[in-house]
């Protein structure tokens, strides 16, 4: 990358001579100063993404549910936290009140599976209906490129939206009670483990978003397909578990919506647990990571294939 | 003596290319040419290979056979690098709709690698210089055919490219908005960026383009510059006048000069009792020929020209080069 002034000295320009100076047209100015490559154009896709999501530079009404979402995300952690400042003083009286845990706060955050049905389509699905793509594509840019600059601003706002009420349900804890060195010795574990956790959804439904997104240029297709995959596969695993004598089948694997949350489990706990529908079977855990692994690399292979090739 | 000035670089230069489709359809079939910078047609008909020329010069795809440089630089070794110095502008409609002329223009900016601040005063400077500098904030949906024409040339300029790619530039535009698209498109080369124009529309190019290249069902027909190619009709057309009546009382100064001229080898056609169109093909003094006849023969010489073809003309008698 060169450096240098922005802009390079007017070419075609001409000067107007007057009694107190001169009148400029401006013509035309070259640019001279720094270029980017294939790093920096997908920066800029990412940046646009990541804007076009949260509804930035938009009208407001593109901006309301992004964050109203966040919000809505936050309310648990914040009430959480007020209910703890409240009983301070008298836990005993109040020992009933169940609290959630970390680890069933990342579950909260499958509310973003919304989020993402909703701005996957809207990230992928009008470069390709009004046809950007050709632009995009005339540009130092490739088509694996476009894709993981889609995905990484997908993953980065749900990872984002999922991380951001832990810290305010963590750090509101912490402050609440009695010791916050204490509260932050007892939970150390959770600094590493709600990343990670997050991340492992975000990876996920950012993947599943943008695959099932990138095979429509409709976003009302595109979001219906990643809701009713989700929903439909649920439905089949539950069959599956009714099925069963113990509440529990190795055919719970197919559960879209569980598999993530069965990573989580193994993160924060070692074993899954009946959220998953596999609990108590043998080998659950290498199945669950097995089947989070299979969607994520096949959703990956789907997106990048649909982007392999671009035409003008 | 002074030294002859230097010949600038070609600023597109293709070697036997080829493009074979898996389908079976031959796009291009070993193209050589050598596109000078400057304001350069692309021309050729439906289906001639105009588009895949373009996706071969972006490095989108592959050649079956042949190499591209653009810039100097090789498209196979370096497609990315060529990318962020060329300039595309798409025929069919492109634009996100829901986004203001500034966004998008400084957003493409940026995907062609300049710094976002950089990226929005170059998308002011190019949406000025399109005319758009009162719109510049109105969202693309609600502009004219003609208004998103120049939003597409000014995200193609925004990176100050070398070489800028226009496909069908005009299409779709009203005479008023063809007119406006023709005049920024023939000020390009003067500020430094070359114009390749694919169209075919060859009035086009012959208004704004110093060269033409002419391709056909994926071969070259012909290349070179404009003026030149237009001049090599081979006929002269003379008008003459003050000679000898004919039986019905007209003037017979064509035709005496035409039976003159005939006896020295070189063939005439009548036009008119006053005009003649010679070939010029067979003798390189055919223009001193034609004078001293006229002098012998003591007619009056009213015209004498060279007859320039039209691109049309070229095109619609095109052959293999």
């Amino acid at each position: 990358m060169s450096t240098g002034p922005l802009v390079g000295p007017p070419a075609g320009g001409t000067a107007v001579p007057g009694a107190l100076g001169a009148v400029y047209d401006r013509g035309y100015r070259p640019y001279v100063g720094p270029r980017g490559g294939r790093r920096e154009a997908a920066l800029a896709v990412w940046r646009l993404s990541v804007r076009r999501a949260l509804g930035l530079r938009r009208s407001w009404r593109q901006k309301v549910f992004p964050w109203s979402l966040l919000a809505i995300a936050s309310v648990p952690a914040i009430i959480e936290v007020g209910v703890a400042y409240a009983i301070r003083d008298d836990p005993i009286e109040f020992a009933d009140f169940n609290f959630t845990t970390y680890r069933e706060y990342v579950g909260v955050s499958t509310a973003l599976l919304v989020f993402v049905a909703l701005s996957a389509p809207d990230a992928i699905c009008p470069d390709r209906r009004h046809r950007v793509l050709p632009l995009m594509f005339s540009r130092p840019l490739t088509g694996a490129d476009y894709v993981w600059a889609k995905l990484g601003a997908i993953f980065a706002i749900v990872f984002g939206f999922g991380f951001l009420p832990q810290v305010v349900l963590f750090v509101g804890q912490m402050l609440v009670s009695d010791g916050a060195l204490d509260y932050f010795t007892d939970n150390a574990d959770v600094i590493w483990k709600v990343p990670a956790a997050v991340a492992v959804l975000a990876a996920y439904y950012a993947a599943l978003g943008v695959a099932l997104a990138s095979l429509t240029d409709r976003r009302i297709v595109g979001g219906v397909a990643l809701i009713g995959t989700i929903l439909v596969s649920s439905g089949v695993a539950g069959a599956f578990i009714e099925a069963s004598d113990d509440e529990a089948s190795v055919m719970a694997v197919v559960n879209l919506l569980a598999l993530p949350l069965g990573v989580r489990d193994l993160i924060f706990l070692g074993h899954v647990t009946e959220d998953t529908g596999m609990q108590g079977i043998a080998g659950g855990g290498i199945l669950t990571i097995t089947g989070y692994l299979v969607v994520l690399l096949g959703s990956l292979a789907v997106a990048f294939a649909r982007y392999r090739e671009v035409d003008l | 003596m002074l030294p002859a000035p230097p010949v600038a670089p070609p600023v597109v230069r293709v070697g036997g290319l080829t493009m074979r489709y898996p389908n079976g359809v031959t796009a291009l079939a070993g193209l050589d040419v050598a596109v000078p910078k400057g304001s350069v047609g692309l021309v050729g008909a439906n289906g001639a290979g105009k588009t895949t020329m373009f996706r071969l010069l972006l490095g989108l795809v592959a050649p079956t056979a042949g190499w591209v440089e653009v810039a100097g630089r090789s498209v196979a070794d370096d497609p990315v690098g060529v990318r962020s110095r060329v300039g595309y502008m798409p025929e069919h409609d492109c634009l996100p709709l829901d986004q203001s002329a500034a966004d998008l223009v400084a957003t493409f900016g940026e995907i062609a690698g300049l710094p976002a601040r950089a990226a929005r005063q170059r998308a002011s400077d190019m949406l000025d210089l399109v005319g758009l500098d009162e719109a510049r904030f109105r969202p693309v949906g609600g502009f004219s055919t003609g208004m998103r024409q120049r939003t597409k040339l000014a995200t193609a300029l925004v990176a100050d490219p070398e070489l800028v790619l226009l496909d069908e530039p005009t299409a779709g535009l009203d005479p008023v908005g063809r007119e406006e698209m023709l005049g920024l498109v023939g000020r390009l080369s003067g500020f430094g960026i070359s114009v390749l124009m694919a169209t075919h529309l060859l009035d086009d190019v012959q208004r704004v383009c110093e060269h033409v290249v002419m391709i056909d069902r994926g071969h070259l027909v012909l290349a070179g510059p404009i003026d030149q190619l237009t001049q090599r009709t081979g006929v002269m057309r003379v008008e003459v006048g003050g000679g000898p009546a004919d039986g019905d009382g007209r003037d017979g100064a064509a035709r005496a000069l035409g039976a003159a001229i005939g006896q020295r080898g070189v063939n005439a056609a009548l036009v008119d009792e006053q005009t003649l169109d010679i070939d010029t093909s067979r003798r390189d003094d055919t223009f001193d020929l034609v004078r001293d006849t006229v002098a012998e023969l003591g007619l009056r010489l009213y015209s004498l020209s060279t007859r320039h073809r039209s691109l049309d003309d070229l095109f619609v008698h095109r052959g293999p080069q």
